[in-house]
C-alpha cells in the first residue's frame, strides 16, 4: 500500500534563530541559564569599562592647559590631554629641527611612493621593484634624513636611487596604461623592434647611463642641512630602526636558513650556532652587548655612535629570527620540488633561485609582516639604553617641568598609536594570507 | 671501438666511457673547498675581533678574567631571596641573585599566563557571542602593544600609585595578614617549627601513594573494565594524611605576620612593586597569546573525533578530557613552551622599572661598577642560554613522545 500526497507540503520558514534579531539573540546570548549569567557578566564589564575610560577620557578630560596643574585646576578626575597634544610632535619625530620636519615626512612618503607598484596588478618585474626597495631607498631615504655632506659612495647610491625611482614609477604607469614594461617601450618609442637582442641590450643600457650621468650631475647641486642623530627620535627613529630591521633580516635570514638546511657540516653547523645564540637570549642583553662589546671589537680609533650599534644588534638579532621563518617556508615546499628542478639539470643556486625560493617566499610574505610587527613592537626597547624612540619620548614627558608627573595619558597614547598600526598590519597579512594561499586551495 | 671478430652476441652493449675526474667540478672537492672557505673566514673574523678587544682591553688598561666573581661587591639590591650584604657579598652571589630573581618571576608568570592563557582560550571559543567576542578584543589590544609599554604601565600607572604605607589595602578582608601599598605586597609567612618535618615527610608518601593508586585503577581499569574515583581518591589522600599528621603533631607552623612599625612593615615576606608590576604584565601578554595558540589547538581536532566520543557513550566532560584534549595538546604545547621560554627572555624587561632580574642586576648594575664587560656579557647570555636550552630540550622530548606514529 502506498501513500500518497495530492499536493506538495508547504515549504516550512526558516527557523527563527536565523532569520530574526531576537532569535539570533537567543541562540548566541540566552541559550541556557550559564550563558544568561555570562551575557549579563560581560555587559557589566563592558559597562564599567566603557563608561569609566569615557568619563575619564572624553567628558572629564582637560584638552587645553598649560601645565599639569592647570589641567588638575579645571579638572581633577580627568585626563589631562593637553601635556599629550603638546608633545604631540615629539612623539613623532622626537628633536629633530621643527623646520627640517617635511624631510622626515617626504621621505616617509616616497617609501609609499616606491613601494606603491608592489599593488597594481598589471606591473611585472615586482622582485626588481621589492630589491631597489630594499637596497636603494635606504640611501635616499637616510640622506633626506640625515643630510650633510655627501661622500663619492653616497653621491652614487643616491643617483641610482633617483634613477630606480623614475624608472619604476614610468614602468608601473606604462604598465599599467598598456600592460607592458619600461624597456619595451623606449625601444618601441625609439622603433628598434626589428634590431637585434644585442643591440636593443646596448641602447637600453645606453639610456639607463645616460639617466645615472644626468641623476649624478643633477644631485651634485643638491643638498641639505646635516641633522644629527641624537636628535632623531620619536616614531621616527622607531620606524627608521625597525624598518633596517626587517630589510636587512630578509638577505641574512635566508642566508642563515640555507646554510643551516645545508648539507656541508661546517655550514650547517656554524649557521644552526649562530642562529641559537641570538635566539635563546632577550634583545635586551643583545642591545648591551652591542654599547658595551662593540666598541672593543673595532680597531683603535674607529667609533660606531651608538644608533649605528643598536641598528647592528637590530639587525643580527631580528636575522636570525628571520632565519627561522625562512627555514619554516623552505619546508613547506614539497621535495619533489628538489627533486624536479634537479632533472631539469639546475644545481644548487638554480633550484634555491629559480624553483624554492619563489615559492618559499610566498608561504613567507604572512609571516614576514608578522615578524616586523613583533620587531616594531621590540623596538621600544632601544628606550632602555637611552635612545629616544617613541617610547623614550612618551616617558620623557613626565620629566617635562609643566607636565612633571603625568605618566599615564602618554603611554595610553602611544598604545593607541601602536595598536592602530599593529592591528592595520596585522589584518593586512592575514588578508594576503588567504589571498596568497586561494591557488593552493583549490 | 675494436671488436673481437666473430663475438657477435655483445655487439650493442654500450660502452660508457670513463668519467674525466674535474677537480673543480667534482662534489666532493667542492664541498671541502666550500666548507674550508666558510670556516676560514669565519675563524678570521673571530680572531679579528678578539684580538681587537684584546688590544683594546690592554690600551684601556681594563681588568679580565673571572677573578671578580669572589671580589666583594659594594652595592645593595633591595630584593634579594639569599643572603647578601654589600661589602661582604661577592659579584658571585650578586650574579647567583640576579639569576634566582629572574627565574622567581618567571616562574610565576608561566604558572599565571599558562593558566590564564587557557582560560582566555576557551572563552574565545565560546557559544556565547558576547564573551567570545570579548576575549578577542582582550587578546588584540594586548597583543598589539608592545610589552615594554605595557610593563611601564602596570609599574608608573598601577602599582606606584597605590595607597601610601599607612593607608595600606588589607587584602585579607579585615584579617590583616596580607597588605598592598606603594612599597609592594606584605603577607604573612610561614616558620616551620622542630616537628614540621612529620608533615612534609606524610606530605611526600602521599604523593608516592597518589602515583601507586593511579597504577593500581589503570591495572584493574584493563582487566575488569571498573573505574576507580582517582581524582577524589587522591585529593583525599593528599590533605587528609598530611593534615591528620600536622594536626597530631601538634601543629608545629608559625606564621611570621607583617606589622606596621615606625614607616613600613617589618616582618613576613614581602614583594616590591616592581614585581608585582613585571608578574602581572608578562602574565596579561603572555596569556593573550596562549590564547591564541589554544583556541587554534582545539579548532585543529578534528569535529569527527567529537562526535565518534559521544557514539561511543562517552559523557561531554569525558569525551573532552579523554579525546580532545590530548589530540589538542599535541598542537598546544610546542608554541606552549617556546611561550614558556619567551616568558623567562621577556622578563629581562625588569630593566625598565627597576626590578633587579640578572640583567639590571649584574648586566648593568655590577658591569658599571666593576667594568668586566666581556665575562659579565657573556655570563648573562650564557644563563639564558642554559635555560633556553633546557626548555626546548624539554619540548624534545616531549614531541617525541607525543608524536604521531604512522603506520
Amino acid at each position: 500500500m502506498a501513500v500518497l500526497r495530492a499536493e506538495r507540503t508547504p515549504a516550512r520558514s526558516a527557523p527563527l534563530s536565523e532569520t530574526s534579531v531576537l532569535g539570533w539573540l537567543r541562540k548566541n546570548l540566552f541559550s541556557s541559564w550559564i550563558n544568561i549569567i555570562l551575557t549579563i557578566v560581560s555587559i557589566y564589564i563592558i559597562y564599567i569599562t566603557v563608561t569609566g575610560l569615557w568619563v575619564w577620557g572624553v567628558t572629564d578630560a582637560v584638552w587645553v592647559a598649560k601645565d599639569r596643574r592647570d589641567c588638575f585646576d579645571i579638572s581633577i578626575d580627568g585626563a589631562c590631554w593637553a601635556g599629550v597634544i603638546v608633545w604631540l610632535d615629539n612623539f613623532f619625530y622626537g628633536r629633530y629641527p621643527r623646520a627640517e620636519l617635511w624631510r622626515v615626512n617626504l621621505g616617509g612618503l616616497l617609501l609609499f611612493l616606491w613601494m606603491a607598484p608592489l599593488w597594481l596588478p598589471r606591473v611585472k618585474d615586482k622582485i626588481f621593484i621589492g630589491l631597489t626597495t630594499v637596497f636603494l631607498y635606504p640611501f635616499l631615504a637616510g640622506y633626506f634624513f640625515a643630510g650633510g655632506d655627501k661622500g663619492l659612495f653616497m653621491q652614487v647610491m643616491i643617483s641610482l636611487a633617483i634613477v630606480a625611482l623614475i624608472g619604476q614609477t614610468l614602468h608601473a604607469i606604462i604598465g599599467v596604461s598598456s600592460g607592458r614594461g619600461l624597456p619595451e617601450y623606449l625601444i618601441r618609442l625609439l622603433g628598434k623592434e626589428e634590431a637585434s637582442e644585442a643591440r636593443q641590450r646596448h641602447t637600453l643600457l645606453a639610456i639607463l647611463a645616460g639617466a645615472l650621468v644626468v641623476a649624478f650631475v643633477g644631485q651634485m647641486g643638491w643638498s641639505f642641512v646635516g641633522v644629527s642623530w641624537t636628535k632623531w627620535g620619536g616614531m621616527f627613529l622607531t620606524l627608521v630602526i625597525s624598518g633596517i630591521g626587517i630589510a636587512s633580516a630578509l638577505p641574512l635570514g635566508i642566508i642563515l636558513a640555507l646554510g643551516r638546511r645545508s648539507k656541508l657540516p661546517v655550514i650547517r653547523v656554524l649557521s644552526t650556532a649562530f642562529i641559537e645564540l641570538f635566539r635563546s637570549v632577550p634583545l635586551i642583553t643583545v642591545l648591551f652587548m652591542a654599547t658595551t662589546m662593540f666598541p672593543l671589537f673595532m680597531p683603535e680609533g674607529f667609533v660606531l655612535n651608538k644608533l649605528v650599534q643598536v641598528i647592528i644588534a637590530v639587525c643580527l638579532f631580528s636575522g636570525c629570527y628571520m632565519a627561522e621563518t625562512v627555514r619554516a617556508g623552505l619546508q613547506a615546499i614539497p621535495h619533489g620540488q628538489y627533486e624536479a628542478a634537479h632533472t631539469v639539470g639546475l644545481g644548487y643556486w638554480g633550484t634555491m633561485g629559480l624553483v624554492v625560493m619563489p615559492q618559499a617566499l610566498k608561504h613567507m610574505i604572512p609571516n614576514i609582516v608578522g615578524s616586523f610587527i613583533g620587531l616594531l613592537k621590540d623596538t621600544t626597547l632601544v628606550s632602555i639604553i637611552g635612545l629616544f624612540d617613541v617610547l623614550g619620548m612618551l616617558r620623557a614627558v613626565s620629566q617635562d617641568i609643566p607636565w612633571r608627573g603625568l605618566h599615564k595619558e602618554p603611554l595610553i597614547f602611544g598604545a593607541v598609536l601602536f595598536f592602530v598600526i599593529c592591528f592595520a598590519m596585522s589584518k593586512y597579512s592575514r588578508h594576503l594570507e588567504v589571498k596568497l594561499s586561494a591557488g593552493d586551495n583549490r | 671501438m675494436i671488436m673481437a671478430v666473430g663475438d657477435t652476441n655483445n655487439t650493442s652493449v654500450p660502452v660508457r666511457p670513463k668519467e674525466r675526474f674535474d677537480f673543480f667540478h667534482d662534489e666532493r672537492v667542492r664541498s671541502v673547498f666550500y666548507q674550508v672557505l666558510t670556516a676560514g673566514v669565519v675563524g678570521w673574523l673571530a680572531w679579528y675581533l678578539i684580538s681587537n678587544t684584546a688590544h683594546n682591553l690592554e690600551v684601556r688598561g681594563m681588568n679580565t678574567g673571572f677573578g671578580f666573581l669572589t671580589a666583594t661587591a659594594g652595592f645593595d639590591t633591595d630584593f634579594k631571596l639569599i643572603e647578601y650584604k654589600p661589602g661582604i657579598g661577592t659579584y658571585g652571589r650578586i650574579f647567583l641573585i640576579g639569576c634566582l630573581n629572574t627565574l622567581l618571576v618567571s616562574f610565576f608568570a608561566i604558572i599565571a599566563s599558562t593558566f590564564l592563557g587557557f582560560f582566555v582560550g576557551i572563552l574565545r571559543l565560546s557559544n556565547n557571542w558576547l564573551v567570545a567576542r570579548l576575549a578577542l578584543v582582550f587578546v588584540e589590544i594586548v597583543r598589539n602593544t608592545p610589552l615594554l609599554l605595557q610593563i611601564i604601565f602596570w609599574y608608573v600607572g598601577v602599582f606606584a600609585i597605590l595607597p601610601r604605607v599607612k593607608n595600606s589595602l588589607d587584602l585579607s578582608g579585615g584579617a590583616e595578614v596580607v597588605f598592598l601599598n606603594n612599597r609592594g605586597l606584605y603577607m604573612a609567612w610561614p616558620v616551620p617549627g622542630d616537628l614540621f618535618w612529620m608533615t612534609t615527610t606524610a606530605f611526600v608518601a602521599a604523593v608516592v601513594g597518589v602515583f601507586f593508586l593511579r597504577r593500581w585503577a589503570h591495572k584493574r581499569q584493563d582487566q575488569t573494565g571498573q573505574q576507580f574515583p582517582v581524582v577524589s581518591a587522591s585529593a583525599a589522600l593528599l590533605i587528609l594524611v598530611p593534615g591528620a599528621v600536622y594536626l597530631v603533631t601538634g601543629s608545629p607552623l608559625e606564621w611570621d605576620i607583617p606589622t606596621l612599625q615606625g614607616f613600613n612593615f617589618k616582618g613576613g615576606f614581602s614583594l616590591p612593586p616592581a614585581f608585582l608590576a613585571l608578574l602581572v604584565s608578562l602574565t596579561i601578554y603572555h596569556a593573550a597569546h596562549l590564547a591564541e595558540s589554544v583556541r587554534a589547538g582545539i579548532l585543529s581536532v578534528n569535529k569527527g573525533q567529537t562526535e565518534a566520543a559521544l557514539a561511543i557513550g562517552l559523557k561531554p566532560g569525558r569525551a573532552m578530557a579523554l579525546v580532545i584534549i590530548p589530540q589538542a595538546m599535541r598542537a598546544i604545547v610546542p608554541p606552549l613552551i617556546s611561550l614558556w621560554m619567551n616568558v623567562v627572555k621577556n622578563s629581562s624587561l625588569a630593566i625598565a622599572i627597576g626590578y633587579s632580574d640578572v640583567v639590571a642586576l649584574f648586566m648593568q648594575t655590577a658591569l658599571n661598577q666593576a667594568g668586566y664587560a666581556v665575562e659579565m656579557v657573556a655570563m648573562t647570555m650564557a644563563f639564558y642560554m642554559f635555560i633556553s636550552l633546557s626548555i626546548s630540550g624539554l619540548l624534545n622530548i616531549y614531541n617525541k613522545r607525543v608524536q604521531l606514529v604512522e603506520r
